[in-house]
């Protein structure tokens, strides 16, 4: 079943830790945003295989809820 | 009382105006980023406008309320659900003992305020209320929220189903341009004609790297005025080093390069040049804005800024209800 990983905030993209085609588990960090100089880590749900990443490190300006990882 | 469930990103109590008195011993006035929504929310819930509530950045919080209270939710959108069912922004609503509220993401907007009816009853610290988490004090236990502190209210006498006039309210949009206001100085002298023709006309970006400290700021670079190079050597070794000084609050202060608003939990003082200071009643834009909206600075008078906070002022007043 695919899963969705969304920005929890809005913010820039500090770094994005996964590609697709990485195997990654339950609670894993995919990406890491920066807002208010804080780091804002994204983990993952579940355990899978990225399927597609759609943000780039150091995009900026991102709204919240923006799609950013896909896990197969 | 209100037990916090889950903390949002970094929401905190703020009064307005703050902690006021103390800034010639290093301690910035904090309060609510845009007070014009916050003042706001106090009055619906039948506050003194700058009443203690509570502000969410970018991420809000879930409450827990053991006691029936009227509460008002303004500025940010961030889709408040009182046990799942929608609660509307710039609105009174009752509140009943065992609801729980959560508010999500910003969706339009970056700092939402909740006011409750008869304030927020924490211990006041230098006769504020607002938290000012760098030095630990203020607030609940001088830090932001925290899941499982437990927030007291005073008694109120509030009125749910009071609403702000739409023309009353800060127009927050989400274009991601900010038209802002500035006053020249107190050192736009340092800088040159050129230098500051660039700032006016200029976009600058704001970066991740801000918060209720400062407001960092991306753009082209600086030129300075004669006086930057030639001056005595206390003064240190840039052009923006200047003997150190008292910093005003919204100043625009000059670290080398980097462009850097000094807000709500500021410094006091240091030494780089402020060539221009963003007036109070123009904080709410700062306050609503996010990581890569675009500034575009506009020039008034300290006599304009002072007649925005006025007309901000008669905004946030019982005449702004219906």
């Amino acid at each position: 079943m695919a899963t969705e990983v969304r920005t929890m905030t809005a913010g820039n993209m500090w770094k994005v830790l996964v590609q697709p085609g990485d195997a990654v588990t339950e609670g894993q960090t995919l990406f890491i945003m920066e807002v208010m100089k804080m780091e804002v880590a994204h983990e993952s749900p579940a355990a899978g295989t990225v399927t597609a990443v759609h943000v780039a490190e150091g995009a900026e300006g991102l709204d919240a809820d923006q799609l950013v990882v896909e896990i197969g | 009382m209100i037990e916090v469930i889950k903390p949002g990103l970094e929401t905190s109590v703020q009064d307005w105006p703050g902690r006021i008195g103390f800034w010639n011993q290093g301690f910035p006035p904090s309060g609510p980023m845009d007070s014009w929504s916050f003042r706001l929310a106090n009055v619906l819930v039948g506050n003194a406008p700058g009443a203690a509530g509570l502000e969410c950045q970018y991420l809000g919080p879930t409450l827990r309320f053991d006691a029936d209270a009227v509460i008002a939710v303004t500025g940010a959108d961030m889709a408040p659900k009182l046990d799942g069912v929608a609660v509307p922004l710039w609105e009174s609503v009752a509140v009943r003992a065992g609801q729980t509220l959560a508010l999500g993401p910003a969706k339009l907007g970056t700092r939402a305020y909740i006011a409750f009816s008869g304030g927020i009853a924490s211990e006041p610290w230098l006769g504020s209320r607002s938290t000012f988490h760098q030095a630990g004090v203020g607030g609940i236990g001088g830090s932001a929220l925290k899941a499982g502190h437990q927030i007291p209210l005073g008694a109120g006498t509030g009125v749910a189903g009071r609403r702000v006039k739409p023309e009353a309210r800060p127009p927050i949009h989400g274009d991601k341009r900010w038209d802002v206001e500035v006053c020249a100085g107190p050192n736009d002298d340092w800088i040159d004609a050129a230098g500051q023709e660039r700032f006016l006309s200029a976009d600058w970006k704001l970066s991740g790297k801000s918060n209720r400290t400062g407001f960092r700021l991306e753009g082209p670079e600086w030129t300075f005025a004669e006086k930057a190079y030639n001056k005595g050597p206390e003064h240190g070794s840039l052009p923006s080093n200047i003997i150190d000084h008292g910093y005003p609050l919204g100043a625009i202060n000059l670290a080398g390069q980097t462009p850097i608003i000094l807000v709500s939990d500021g410094p006091s003082m240091g030494g780089f040049i402020n060539p221009y200071t963003v007036p109070q009643a123009a904080f709410w834009k700062l306050g609503q804005s996010r990581p890569g909206d675009i500034y575009h600075f506009r020039l008034v008078s300290v006599e304009r800024a002072q007649a925005m906070a006025r007309e901000m002022k008669a905004l946030c007043t019982e005449a702004s209800i219906i």
